[in-house]
């Protein structure tokens, strides 16, 4: 029943924030934030559990049926902690109101995470739109981003559902996510398969179906758009090695030419954007396509070394973008302006800030010592060991770019001469800095020693690595 | 197959008649009541045909059907009369392509 | 298959000496505010005490026990472990042992001097917290028992590089710099990725011992290609041509940074890492002519850029360069003890160097171009003994520390076989004698000149030439720092800097020689036609025509007389090729920033509005017009629908009395 709570609280509490009258920020907040922590240590009590209840069995047999796998394990902490360190951060107007999205929206990714049915899958997928399109039509800037945002995504929900259904309806049961036994085949499953692709990749998102990212990642509110980032886009990677590699991996080896290809433009594209952007949090939306382009690489390259770098590479970008977007969150707050021609200086005055802002960069742009450097050489060595050289060289020029884009970032918000027309502001407070400090301290410990992560083999993802050890069964 | 002392093809192609007549007088007659008298044609003409064919296979189903129809056509018609009433109450005076509210 | 270097065991020393300073930077960083001054002295003493250890160490470092197949030298201590052939660990062997000596030795040093250096900088704690951080990154580079612990270092003392060079960062050129630095080192970061990448793909481990070991399983152009990509990291870091542009940039960080890392170590890192895969450049005769003809390459450019600058740091940081060239030249061609001892030596004289004009530079209120100096030797009289010294050692006179070295690597490379390289040592060395002797000269000679008009000394942008900082108007307050805390760490160097190279003396004999014999391979080479003593006499007749033509050009009573005419003209005449240093930036510039913006303008400009949402926009567009058209057929006249009908089921009529065979 545990389990089931990490689903439910969440929700409930959204729910009760949302219709409660008292409108006292700080409570809100200490109520999100004692929802998210609590998520967390659940998260980990519960690990290994299960709870189920059949739904139907006609026309296939599908069940509410949750509990983590070994890679969903990861994720789930990763958004526990992300959606706390995003409630602690959150400083908006109507706060009560946009507490309660977030709670809703980390219940309906706890469900994702933790589905291991398909059909719920699908059903949480869907639900996990919805409180980030709410949250852009009431705190967004701009009405026509909630929209683009919530057609893409939704046209993707839609596929993902048509291909769930037909999954259903072609091995007769949904209740499937975790198990190694399960295996398509037949003149249906591409299409199958492509309907689940399409679904990730709009979400992920790879080039070129990226284009409602830079615009949401822009027009969202700090705190969400750092959930949004950090663990919503991560929805797709999972969904490609639950699904995608686990009951159809013929099919991802023959159509992984195509994936790769679409991961490397979208991994140069980015970088190559981020250089030019002027609008801070543009820069971090692009970077993101790029990281996540390797990470997608790294999934279609079929490699276990590359598959283990990509898990390492998932949570630590979950960990930097989030910090990242936290950290722009409180410079927009205090100058409010986001564009790098207009920002300059504020170091001088805002040391700590500086600090929080230099170590998320410096995550994001790969130094070695720091989680993001282990797991792009773990998945650059796995890709090149796959025989993919072109892709592992080309997949070294966003490395460089990524320090340019990254320290101009930085330096264009934090260093030169003081603009004499932005405010000066306090410093970053202490709820701020402990906001940023569970994600900066998981940089550095995964860093160092990543080695929790490298040594889990069980369930799921070690059938999926032997299966791709072995390439087809 | 029963004896009949008129023969088959004589009842369809009189219904067939009748069910064109019925069919130029919708396409072509403005008036709805003339179009709702067209419309009565039609269903008789189909009537006919199920009275002649249930007595030349003696099968007694297309008795049954030809009442359904009646029925169906005699509350088609209520429906139609009573449209009509409305239209004229509100147009004060009915024509059938006057009365354009579906168009797209 | 696994292959040992060192003997593995406990040695918490080397844990401490290896942690100390990150705990320094750690506890620096955190409680700057509070410390206030007592940063410097922590920051030092956090230092010293690595150095103790290193003394105390020394005995891990060289011992050498019988092993299976070769002597296990040094000592190994395991760490963590990533993956399965992803073992991390610290390994002291003389190698290393010898850098790290020098990183926390001279480090001390001038951390000490920094104190005084910095004494009234706002930022004070903040520098030491850095600085300590730097002599972190640096040992884990040089202490990694393997490559990704090696590049873990190597992106780190980047990272140190980055935040020093750009310390004083309201001034945008500092910025910009830093950035510059940063992104070139990323550069060739990737290059030793790359390598990695290549190196697990044959030996399936990253460690140095598995990878020498099986050395011999590679096949040659796979090596070839290893070396060549460990390279790039090792030219990116150490200023090698082409990669060196961010070199002479590096000086906005302030005079200790320069001597420490942009002199003294991190940029010699290359130089380390083409010593510590000696085994990999051994078998393969072109990777280690590439890389000797690259340190040739930049130790002849290093040289006649720095006759060609008027900022005091720039000059050095060229000499850097271009000593480097011949470190990464000696080591290329495999004369490994020369081109390290060069390294040891340049370590001491350089910093000196550095260190001494920092001296000039802090009594002159930050005066950098050496137009504006002039006739210091009586005001400054330390500091001209200390760049006396220096220059005397750069230039390789006989008994100073750099004669001993600088002769062996470019005895070296005619031993090896590179009779091309040969010449062109001789041939920088004479060079190196005139420019560093111009910049004596010019500093320390005739009259002072700081109070003519910049304009007269043709200085056309003072602003961008090293004059007039204005950036850190505290720093130009009166100096509160004792004196001794800049003059001691200076004098200190000068011995070093004399006797330093004295190790090398009696050849094969010679204690340097005898500490090396386990560490790098020795074939026995053909005897050269040119023998060790006629070499240093013609490098030795090279310098004095160079040290000739510098007398004679500044520091004749002539040349003193008219001296502000002479260096506007020089000035004015200075070839365009030499002020823009030979147009590398340029090129790099337009070849790789330029091009990036470019493609980022198109991609971000054109296609993610224009062409893709344009498709989308376009399927939005074609729905709309369908709707349209279908909305066209809805006319709401019931006629009209009936008549559709009626064609719709006489179709229908048709094609069934066509299909059953009714109609012929």
């Amino acid at each position: 029943m545990l389990v089931l709570s990490l689903v439910l609280v969440p929700i409930v509490a959204g729910f009760v924030l949302l219709v409660l009258r008292n409108e006292n920020p700080v409570m809100s907040r200490t109520v999100g934030a004692l929802v998210a922590a609590f998520t967390f240590g659940a998260a980990i009590a519960a690990h290994g559990q299960e709870w189920s209840y059949r739904w139907l069995t006609r026309p296939f047999v599908a069940s509410f049926h949750i509990g983590d796998t070994a890679i969903s394990y990861w994720l789930v902490l990763l958004l526990a902690i992300c959606t706390f360190c995003a409630i602690l951060a959150a400083s908006v107007p109507r706060q009560r109101a946009f507490v309660g999205q977030m709670l809703l929206l980390e219940g309906a990714m706890m469900g994702l995470f933790l589905a291991r049915d398909l059909l719920l899958f699908a059903l949480f997928w869907d639900l996990m739109l919805l409180p980030v399109f709410f949250v852009l039509l009431g705190w967004g800037e701009h009405v026509a981003t909630a929209w683009r945002y919530f057609i893409y995504n939704f046209a993707g929900g839609l596929f993902l559902l048509l291909a769930t259904a037909a999954f259903g309806a072609l091995y007769g049961s949904t209740d499937v996510i975790g198990r190694s036994d399960v295996h398509l085949a037949g003149a249906w499953v591409p299409w199958i398969f492509w309907g689940f692709a399409v679904a990730f990749l709009v979400k992920t998102p790879v080039w070129p179906l990226h284009t409602w990212m830079p615009l949401t990642y822009s027009d969202t509110p700090s705190p969400m758009v750092a959930v949004v980032s950090a663990v919503q886009s991560k929805g797709g990677l999972y969904g490609f090695i639950a699904i995608g590699m686990a009951f159809m991996p013929e099919y991802v080896k023959a159509y992984a030419p195509i994936l790769i290809v679409l991961g490397v433009i979208s991994l140069l594209y980015g970088a190559f954007v981020a250089v030019t952007q002027n609008d801070a949090k543009r820069v971090v939306a692009y970077s993101s396509l790029s990281h996540l382009g390797l990470i997608v690489v790294a999934l279609a390259s079929l490699n276990a070394t590359a598959l283990q770098g990509a898990l390492i590479y998932m949570i630590a970008h979950g960990l930097f973008s989030a910090a990242l977007f936290l950290v722009l969150g409180f410079v927009e707050s205090r100058e409010e302006t986001r564009s790098l021609v207009r920002l300059g200086g504020i170091g001088a005055t805002n040391p700590r800030l500086a600090g929080a802002l230099c170590i998320a960069a410096l995550a994001a742009l790969g130094l070695p010592g720091l989680a993001g450097f282990v797991g792009e050489l773990i998945i650059l060595t796995g890709i090149f060991q796959a025989g993919l050289t072109w892709a592992a060289i080309l997949a070294l020029i966003p490395i460089v770019l990524a320090s340019a884009y990254m320290l101009r970032l930085f330096q264009g918000i934090m260093n030169g001469p003081q603009v004499p027309d932005l405010p000066v502001r306090r410093d970053l407070g202490w709820l701020e800095g402990l906001a940023l400090a569970p994600l900066v301290l998981a940089l550095v410990v995964l860093g160092v020693n990543p080695h929790a992560l490298t040594t889990f083999d069980t369930g799921a993802y070690n059938a999926v690595a032997t299966t791709l050890q072995g390439g087809t069964r | 197959m029963l004896p009949m002392s008129v023969p088959l093809i004589d009842y369809v192609a009189l219904s067939s008649v009748i069910f064109f007549i019925g069919v130029a007088g919708v396409l072509v007659r403005r008036n709805p009541l003339i179009v709702l008298m067209s419309i009565e044609l039609m269903f008789n003409a189909a009537n006919l045909l199920f009275m002649a064919f249930a007595r030349a296979w003696g099968n007694n189903a297309g008795h049954i059907f030809a009442f359904l129809v009646i029925t169906v056509a005699a509350a088609e018609a209520a429906i139609g009369l009573a449209i009509v009433v409305t239209v004229f109450r509100t147009a004060r005076h009915v024509d059938v392509d006057d009365v354009s509210l579906m168009k797209g | 298959m696994h292959y040992q270097m060192g003997n593995s065991g406990s040695y918490p020393l080397l844990l401490l000496l290896w942690l100390l300073p990150l705990a320094g930077a750690i506890v620096i960083w955190a409680f700057g505010p509070q410390l206030k001054r007592l940063a410097g002295a922590l920051g030092s003493a956090v230092v010293g005490a690595s150095f103790v250890a290193t003394l105390l160490s020394w005995h891990d470092g060289t011992q050498s026990v019988a092993g299976a197949g070769a002597n296990l030298v040094g000592a190994h201590q395991a760490l963590v472990s990533w993956l399965p052939g992803f073992d991390f660990g610290l390994l002291l062997d003389p190698l290393s042992l010898l850098w790290v000596c020098i990183i926390t030795g001279v480090g001390f040093l001038i951390h000490v001097y920094s104190i005084g250096y910095m004494y009234d900088d706002k930022a004070f704690a903040r520098f030491f917290a850095f600085l300590n951080f730097f002599v972190f990154a640096m040992l884990t580079l040089v202490l990694s028992d393997n490559f990704v612990g090696l590049l873990v270092g190597w992106g780190l003392v980047g990272l140190a590089s980055y935040f020093l060079i750009g310390f004083w960062f309201e001034k945008p050129s500092a910025v910009a710099a830093a950035r510059k630095a940063f992104v070139i080192n990323v550069a060739g970061d990737v290059g030793i990725m790359f390598a990695i990448f290549m190196i697990v793909a044959s030996v399936h481990s990253i460690a140095f011992g598995d990878v020498f070991g099986n050395v011999g399983s590679l096949s040659t152009p796979w090596l070839l290609a290893i070396c060549i990509c460990l390279f790039i990291g090792a030219a990116a870091k150490s200023a090698q041509v082409p990669l060196h542009t961010w070199l002479p940039d590096a000086m906005e960080g302030p005079t200790p940074v320069s001597a420490l890392i942009h002199a003294a170590t991190m940029v010699t890192a290359g130089v380390y890492l083409v010593a510590r895969c000696a085994p990999l450049w051994s078998q393969n005769a072109d990777a280690q002519l590439l890389v000797g003809i690259i340190g040739g390459i930049t130790a002849l450019a290093g040289a006649i850029l720095g006759c060609a600058q008027w900022d005091i740091k720039r000059i050095l940081a060229y000499s850097t360069m271009s000593q480097i060239g011949y470190m990464i030249m000696g080591v290329g061609v495999g004369a490994y003890e020369g081109g390290v001892a060069h390294f040891f030596t340049h370590a001491f004289f350089k910093a000196q160097l550095f260190l001494g004009s920092g001296l000039i530079i802090h009594a002159l209120a930050n005066e950098q171009d050496v137009r504006r100096m002039g006739g210091l030797m009586k005001k400054l009289p330390f500091a001209f003994v200390a760049m006396l010294v220096g220059v005397l050692a750069i230039c390789g006179i006989p008994g100073f520390s750099g004669s001993f070295s600088k002769d062996a690597v470019i005895y070296g490379t005619l031993q090896h076989g590179h009779p091309i390289l040969y010449a062109i040592g001789i041939l920088t060395a004479g060079l190196t004698a005139y420019y560093m002797f111009r910049l004596l000269f010019v500093t320390f000679f005739g009259s002072y000149r700081g109070d003519v008009d910049p304009s007269d000394l043709g200085i056309r942008h003072p602003e961008l030439a090293g004059t007039a900082h204005a950036a850190h108007d505290d720093h130009h307050g009166e100096h509160h720092a004792p004196a001794w805390l800049m003059n001691v760490p200076v004098g200190i160097l000068i011995v070093p800097s004399i006797f330093a190279g004295w190790l090398l003396f009696g050849g094969e004999h010679s204690p340097w020689a005898q500490f090396f014999a386990q560490q790098f391979p020795h074939p026995t080479l053909p005897t050269p036609a040119i023998s060790e003593l006629t070499t240093t006499l013609i490098v030795l007749a090279c310098v004095a025509v160079g040290i000739g033509v510098a007398y004679a050009r500044y520091a004749t009573a002539a040349a003193q007389a008219d001296a502000v005419e002479r260096l506007r003209g020089e000035s004015v005449r200075m070839p365009a090729l030499l002020t823009n240093a030979f147009y590398f930036d340029a090129a790099l510039d337009l070849l790789f920033v330029r091009t990036s913006q470019l493609f980022g303008t198109i991609f971000g400009r054109l296609i993610d509005p224009q062409i893709i949402d344009g498709a989308v926009r376009e399927t939005a567009f074609s729905a709309q017009w369908l709707g349209t058209l279908v909305r066209s057929f809805q006319t709401g006249l019931v006629r009209a629908y009936a008549f559709v009908l009626v064609i719709g089921v006489a179709c229908f009529l048709v094609y069934y009395a066509v299909i059953s065979g009714g109609l012929h």
